[in-house]
Formats: structure tokens, sequence, C-alpha cells
């Protein structure tokens, strides 16, 4: 019999369906069939299936999303608030706590040129405007390194 | 009755239940035979051919009659197949030989199955091709698909198709020459 399979070529074999099934079986298949239909939702089976699935994640879910909310809420509130919160402090109280707490150095007054006269003038930090400008000739921009 | 005459009467509620029977009645050995083909047992077949008629009464609304009914049928019954299979191997965590191996032995020992030699080692080399391979070759060889439905089906190219088949033949034949 291995001899006579050496040369098999599968076109020449005859096509034949070697499984079975039992006696009347596609007679009954249809009834079987259409009982299990008759306990099966027929509509908004998907959504009913989908809430089913989804609904131990909720809760979880919620949590979530309440601290990705109250932490996105946080940082956009903070600049809001610093904001505020300088507006409350007069210019005298500005002036004094940088007279006491600050030293004006030659690179302040260079970043002076950039500003225009009417967003922050001279008499401000207590300097002249000629003294503003020689501090900045003096100051060589082209021999400093970045 | 034809597939529009079938899917009209379903989509009347009166008429749904009668028109159901009829679909599963004109579609039920063509579903059977292609999952009994990749699974073997009857019992496993019978089960799934149910769970595909259930998808199907489900789901029917929602077909697009621009597809025709019994590729739809036959991709459901595909999925089924290979969910199936591949469930199979993970929950035994088989590597694929040794699912080819216990189909084979079905072959053996199974009493719906009956067959002269030739045709029993048909089968059992059949089972040594990977499970989509074999789908091509089932849908060909034995149910007269045209490439172009099995494309549909499967959603893989009429090219590549042909090339799968063609491979399937000279696999399926050295397979029986090496028994």
């Amino acid at each position: 019999m291995k001899e006579n399979h050496k040369h098999i070529i599968l076109s020449d074999l005859p096509k034949h369906n070697v499984y079975e099934v039992p006696d009347d079986y596609f007679d009954r298949l249809p009834m079987r069939i259409m009982e299990r239909t008759a306990a099966a939702p027929k509509s908004g089976w998907v959504s009913v299936q989908l809430w089913q699935n989804l609904r131990m994640a909720i809760a979880p879910l919620v949590l979530l999303l309440l601290f990705v909310g109250v932490f996105f809420f946080g940082l956009e509130s903070q600049p809001e608030q610093a904001a505020f919160n300088i507006a409350a402090v007069s210019d005298a109280e500005i002036v004094d706590y940088l007279t006491a707490y600050s030293t004006v150095e030659s690179n302040d007054l260079a970043e002076l040129n950039t500003l225009q006269k009417q967003e922050l003038a001279s008499e401000f930090i207590n300097v002249s405007a000629a003294d503003a400008e020689a501090e900045l000739e003096y100051y060589h921009l082209k021999d400093t390194e970045y | 009755m034809e597939d529009k005459e079938i899917l009209e009467k379903f989509a009347n509620p009166d008429s749904r239940n009668l028109a159901f029977n009829q679909l599963v009645r004109k579609y039920q050995q063509k579903v059977y035979w292609h999952i009994r083909k990749m699974v073997i047992d009857h019992d496993d077949a019978d089960d799934l051919t149910q769970e595909v008629f259930l998808k199907v009464w489900k789901n029917l609304e929602n077909f697009r009659q621009d597809a025709q009914l019994y590729t739809w049928l036959y991709r459901i019954a595909t999925n089924e197949c290979l969910t199936f299979l591949s469930n199979k191997k993970r929950k035994f965590f088989l590597p694929i030989n040794d699912v080819a191996a216990e189909l084979t032995e079905k072959i053996d020992s199974s009493p719906y199955i009956s067959g002269d030699e030739i045709q029993l080692k048909l089968q059992k080399a059949l089972l040594k091709l990977p499970d989509k391979q074999r789908l091509v070759f089932n849908m060909k060889y034995y149910d007269d698909l045209k490439y172009e439905e099995i494309s549909e089906i499967l959603g893989t190219s009429v090219g590549a198709l042909k090339a799968s088949y063609h491979l399937a033949v000279k696999k399926i034949e050295e397979f029986i020459k090496q028994d």
C-alpha cells in the first residue's frame, strides 16, 4: 500500500467526505438552534454586553478621571494665583524689597536696553537713563560667552 | 428561497423566526461541514455550528446587503474555527503539532468517520498544514469556492490564496508520499 502512495497526485483522487453525522442530525439541528435563539436577546444585545463588560471598570475609571482632573486644574490655576498675588503688592513694597535684598548688576542694566521706556521706567530701579546708557556702553556683548 | 427574500422577511418582526428557520435550513450543511473539516470532532462541530447561527441571529440586522450572505456566514464560521483551535492550543499549553496529533487521533477513533485508507491519509496530511492554509485548501478543494469568494471570506489577496493553495497541494502530496 505504501508503494501505491509514492506517486499520488491529488487531482487523481476522488473527492470523498470521510466525515459522517448521527442519523437525522440535520433534521433536528434547525429546531435546536431556534430554541437557543428564543432565549437569546434580540435587540440592544451589543450595548448590554458592553455594559456588562465595562460595569466593573467604571469605579476605577471615575477615580482616575477625578485625579487627572484635579491635577490639571491645579496646574492651570497656579499661574493665575501667582499673578493675583503679585497684583496685590504695591509698587512701593516691591521697590523696598528689591532695594533691601537685591543688587543691580551690569547684566540687569544691559537687559534694560531691550525694554521699552513705557514698560519699565528707569526711575523704577533708581537708575538714571544716562547711567544706564553708560553702563551699557561699558558692557561689551561681543566678548560675552553664552 | 432567495437570500434577499429571507432578509426581507427577517426584517419584519412577524416573520423573523420563520425567515431565520429557512436561513438555517438553507445553510446549515455548508456551515457544519466547513467547521467539521477544521475541528474534526462531531460534537465540537455541532457546538460551533450552533454558535455561528446564534451570532448570525444577533447580527443579521446589521448585515450589509452589498456582500453575499453565504460569504458572510463562511466568515463567521471561519472565525469561530480559528478561535476554537487557538483556544485549544493556549488552554492546554500545547504546541501546534500536539493539537494536530490530537486531531489525527480523532480521525482514527471517532465513530462518525469512515473512508478508505488513502482518504484517511489525506485527512491526516491536511492536519499537518497550518490552520489558515488548511482553510484555504478546504474551501477550494472540497467546497469549490472561487478564489475571489475565498478572498472576501478571509480578507486575503487572490494572488496569496493561489500561492497558498498550490503550496498546500504540494505539501499534501509530499506528506502522503512520506507516510
